[in-house]
C-alpha cells in the first residue's frame, strides 16, 4: 500500500510521519517547513506500507514550488491512499482541500489534528455526523502526544473512493 | 464529479453548519502576545529586541564563554604543545601538513590539520553551531518566524521578494544548504532566483559567523555591514533586471506554541551529528589540501599570477590566495586562515568579505545544482560580476577613507 | 457600506462581497471567499501587508492582494 500524508502547511503532517515511520524529518511551527517529499515505511496490521510526507499545500492549484511538489506527488501516485491532515480549529478550509482530493477519486481518511487546540478554543465537532456526510473515516488526533494515530492507521483499510454526488446528497444538496 | 470553487464552499458551509459549533472563546495571554508581536508599533521594537538578544546570546555563549573560556585554554595550553611534542619528524613535510608550525604558540597559527583544523572545528565552530541552532529551533517552534515575515515584508519588497523570504535568509545564517532548499516557498522563478543568488553570495553561515566572532571581534561589524548592504544593493539591481513577476505575500500566521524540549533537542542533536559527519571532515580535508598546495608551491604561484588582481583591484595581500582556495570547502576554515596573514585591519575586512562572497562552499553549490542547473549558472554569473564590482568598491571606499 | 479590504481599519469587521476573478483560486484554499467574515488585526506601515482573522486562522495578505477584495462593513 502507498499512503500520502497531505494537508495544509503547518498542520502536523511531519509529526505524523515521524511517529509512524520512526523517521526524523523537521517539524517546526511555521508553514513551509517541508519543501520536498520524504518516503518511509510503516506497518499497518503487520503489513508494510509506504508512507510519504508531502509538503503542505492550501489547494490543488499550487502557488509556489513546494506546493507544486505536493500536487505532483498526488498526481504521480494515482493508486495511493491519502491521509488528509486537517487542523481541527480551521476545519472549513481543511475540508476544502479534502474535497478537492476526493473529487479526483482518491480514497481517504481524515485526521482532525490539533484536537487539543480546538478543545481549548471551545470548538465542538460532531465527528460521527461529519463521517456520515463525507463517507470517509474521520479520526480526532493530537499528533504531538500520539493520540488517535493508531486508530487512524487502522481506518486506512476502510478508505475507498467517494462520489461527490453522495456527499452533496448527504449534506442536503447545493443551493 | 468536480465542483467549482463556489459550489465547494457552498457544500462546506452546509457541512459545517451540521457538524461544527463554535463555543464561547475568551482571548488568552497567548493571543494577546500574538497580536502585540505583529502590530507594527509594538512588533517592530520587539523584533529588534529579539534579534539583538539572539546576537548577544550567540556571541557571549559561543565566543566568550565556550571558546575563550574553555576551548582556547584546552587547545593552546594542552593539545597544541602535546601534538608538537609527540608528533615525529618536526620540520618534515608530514609534520608540516599534520601539525604545522612547530613553534606556533596558538592553535590558529599552527595551521596543521590536527592542530588548527581540530581547533577551528571543535573549539570554535561546534559551540557556535550548538547555540545558533538551539535559538533558531526556539524561534521556529514558538511560531515567531511568520510574524517576523509580516513585519519585514515592506523592506524585502524593494528587492523583488516579500516578507517570507526572511525564512530562507534566516535558515541560511545557520547553513546555506537548507536556506537554498527553502527558496521553494517563494512563488515565482524570479523570486527564487533572486533569493538563491543573494543567499549564496551575501549570507555568511553560522560556522563562519562563529569564527569571525573569534578572530576579528572588533571589525566583524564592518564585514556584516558590507554583506547586508550588498544583499540589498544587488537585490535591488537584480529585481530591476531579472524578468518575471514578484507576486504579493499571502501567508498564514500560526498561533504561538510552547516549544517541546524533545523537538528542540532533536533538532540541535541532528545538527551536531551533521557537524561531525560533514563539517569536521571537510575542515580537516580543507586544511590538508591547502597545506599540500603550499608545499608544492601552487598557492604562491596562484598568488603571484593573480597578484595584480589581489593587490591592485581588491587591495588585499596576495597571500589571501590560500584561504580563498580553502573557502571552496569551508568558509570557517578560510576565515581562520586569513586571521594569521599579516595585514591592516581594513585589508582584513576586505579579505573576509571576499571570502564570504566569492564562491559558495561545495555543499551549497551541490544544493544549488539540485534546484536547477540553469539557475545555478545564472547565479554564478551574477556572483562573478558582484565579486568584481563589490570587491573593487570596498577597496575604493577604503582608499577614500584613507584606511586601505 | 462597502470598502476594500486594504482600507479597513484596526478591529473593523466585515463580510467579503467580492474578490477579483484572478485571485479567487489563490485565496480560496486559505478560507477567504465571498460571504466570509473577516476581522482586521493590523496593517503594516509604508504599503505593508494587512493581517486579518478568518475564523480561527490569522492570515496576512500583501496590499495589492487586499485591494482586490471588497468587504461589506458590519455596522
Ligand atoms: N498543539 C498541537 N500542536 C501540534 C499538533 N500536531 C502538530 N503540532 C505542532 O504543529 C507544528 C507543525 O507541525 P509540522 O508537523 O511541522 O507541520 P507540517 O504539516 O509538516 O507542516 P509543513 O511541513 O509546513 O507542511 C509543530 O510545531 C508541531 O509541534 C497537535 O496535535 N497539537
Ligand atoms: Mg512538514
Amino acid at each position: 500500500m502507498n499512503v500520502l500524508l497531505m494537508g495544509h502547511p503547518n498542520v502536523g503532517k511531519s509529526v505524523f510521519f515521524n511517529r509512524l515511520t520512526g523517521a526524523n524529518v523537521t517539524e517546526s511551527n511555521y508553514p513551509g517547513t517541508t519543501v520536498d517529499f520524504t518516503k518511509g515505511w510503516m506497518k499497518i496490521d503487520g503489513e508494510d506500507a509506504e508512507l510519504v510526507d508531502v509538503p503542505g499545500t492550501f489547494s490543488l492549484d499550487p502557488k509556489d514550488k513546494a506546493e507544486e511538489v505536493a500536487v505532483a506527488m498526488l498526481h504521480e501516485n494515482k493508486d495511493a491512499k491519502v491521509i488528509c491532515v486537517i487542523d481541527a480549529s480551521k476545519i472549513e478550509r481543511g475540508v476544502y482541500l479534502a474535497l478537492e482530493i476526493l473529487e479526483e477519486g482518491y480514497p481517504m481518511v481524515i485526521a482532525l489534528n490539533m484536537w487539543d487546540a480546538a478543545v481549548d478554543k471551545n470548538i465542538l465537532i460532531d465527528i460521527n455526523n461529519l463521517q456520515r456526510i463525507l463517507g470517509v473515516p474521520v479520526v480526532s488526533t493530537v499528533a504531538i502526544s500520539g493520540e488517535g494515530i493508531k486508530e487512524l492507521t487502522l481506518k486506512l483499510k476502510e478508505a475507498k473512493p467517494i462520489k461527490i454526488e453522495d456527499i452533496v446528497k448527504n449534506a442536503g444538496g447545493l443551493t | 464529479m468536480k465542483l467549482t470553487i463556489d459550489q465547494r464552499w457552498d457544500l462546506i458551509d452546509k457541512i459545517a453548519k451540521q457538524t461544527v459549533t463554535f463555543g464561547e472563546y475568551r482571548h488568552t495571554l497567548k493571543d494577546a502576545i500574538g497580536e502585540l508581536t505583529i502590530k507594527p508599533f509594538t512588533g517592530i521594537p520587539i523584533a529588534i529586541a529579539v534579534m539583538y538578544a539572539f546576537w548577544s546570546i550567540f556571541s557571549s555563549f559561543a565566543g566568550t564563554l565556550f571558546t575563550d573560556g574553555f576551548m582556547v585554554k584546552l587547545f593552546d595550553g594542552h593539545f597544541l604543545p602535546w601534538m608538537q611534542d609527540i608528533f615525529p619528524g618536526a620540520g618534515g613535510w608530514l609534520y608540516y601538513i599534520i601539525v604545522g608550525d612547530p613553534l606556533a604558540n596558538n592553535s590558529f597559527e599552527a595551521l596543521g590539520v590536527l592542530t588548527s583544523g581540530f581547533f577551528v572545528a571543535i573549539g570554535v565552530v561546534l559551540p557556535a553551531i550548538f547555540i545558533f541552532y538551539l535559538m533558531l529551533a526556539l524561534l521556529e517552534d514558538m511560531g515567531y518566524m511568520p510574524r517576523l515575515a509580516v513585519l519585514i515584508d515592506t523592506v524585502l519588497h524593494r528587492i523583488g521578494l516579500h516578507g517570507y523570504a526572511i525564512v530562507p535568509t534566516i535558515l541560511s545564517l545557520g547553513c546555506n544548504v537548507p536556506g537554498v532548499a527553502a527558496t521553494r516557498i517563494l512563488e515565482t522563478k524570479k523570486q527564487r532566483f533572486i533569493m538563491m543568488t543573494l543567499l549564496a553570495i551575501f549570507i555568511p553561515c553560522g560556522a563562519q559567523i562563529g569564527i569571525m566572532e573569534e578572530v576579528i571581534p572588533d571589525t566583524m561589524g564592518w564585514v556584516l555591514l558590507y554583506l547586508i548592504t550588498g544583499y540589498f544593493i544587488f537585490g535591488y539591481i537584480l529585481n530591476k533586471i531579472v524578468p518575471g513577476k514578484s507576486p504579493e505575500f499571502l501567508i498564514d500566521v500560526p498561533p504561538y506554541r510552547k516549544p517541546m524540549i524533545s523537538n528542540l533537542s532533536k533538532k540541535v542533536w541532528g545538527r551536531i551529528v551533521g557537524f561531525f559527519k560533514v563539517a569536521l571532515p571537510f575542515v580537516l580535508l580543507g586544511c590538508g589540501i591547502v597545506n599540500v598546495l603550499y608545499l608544492v608551491g601552487f598557492i604562491d604561484w596562484v598568488g603571484n599570477v593573480f597578484s595584480p588582481v589581489f593587490v591592485l583591484w581588491f587591495g588585499v595581500p596576495e597571500a589571501t590566495a590560500g584561504p580563498l582556495i580553502a573557502a571552496f570547502l569551508r568558509k570557517d576554515l578560510a576565515v581562520a586562515q586569513l586571521s594569521v596573514i599579516e595585514m591592516t585591519p581594513y585589508q582584513m575586512i576586505s579579505a573576509v568579505v571576499l571570502v564570504s562572497i566569492y564562491f559558495p562552499c561545495v555543499a551549497t553549490f551541490a544544493m544549488m545544482i539540485k534546484e536547477g542547473v540553469k539557475e545555478m549558472l545564472g547565479a554564478l554569473a551574477v556572483l562573478f560580476v558582484v565579486v568584481f564590482l563589490y570587491g573593487g568598491l570596498i577597496h575604493l571606499i577604503g582608499i577614500l577613507l584613507g584606511v586601505a | 457600506m462597502e470598502k476594500k479590504l486594504s482600507e479597513m481599519k484596526y478591529e473593523e469587521e466585515g463580510i467579503v462581497t467580492d474578490i477579483e476573478e484572478t485571485l479567487r483560486k489563490k485565496v480560496a484554499g486559505m478560507g477567504i471567499r465571498v460571504g466570509k467574515r473577516l476581522k482586521m488585526i493590523t496593517k503594516q506601515p509604508v504599503k505593508g501587508p494587512v493581517v486579518v482573522a478568518v475564523d480561527e486562522a490569522i492570515t496576512s495578505l500583501g496590499l495589492d492582494v487586499a485591494e482586490k477584495i471588497i468587504v461589506e462593513m458590519k455596522s
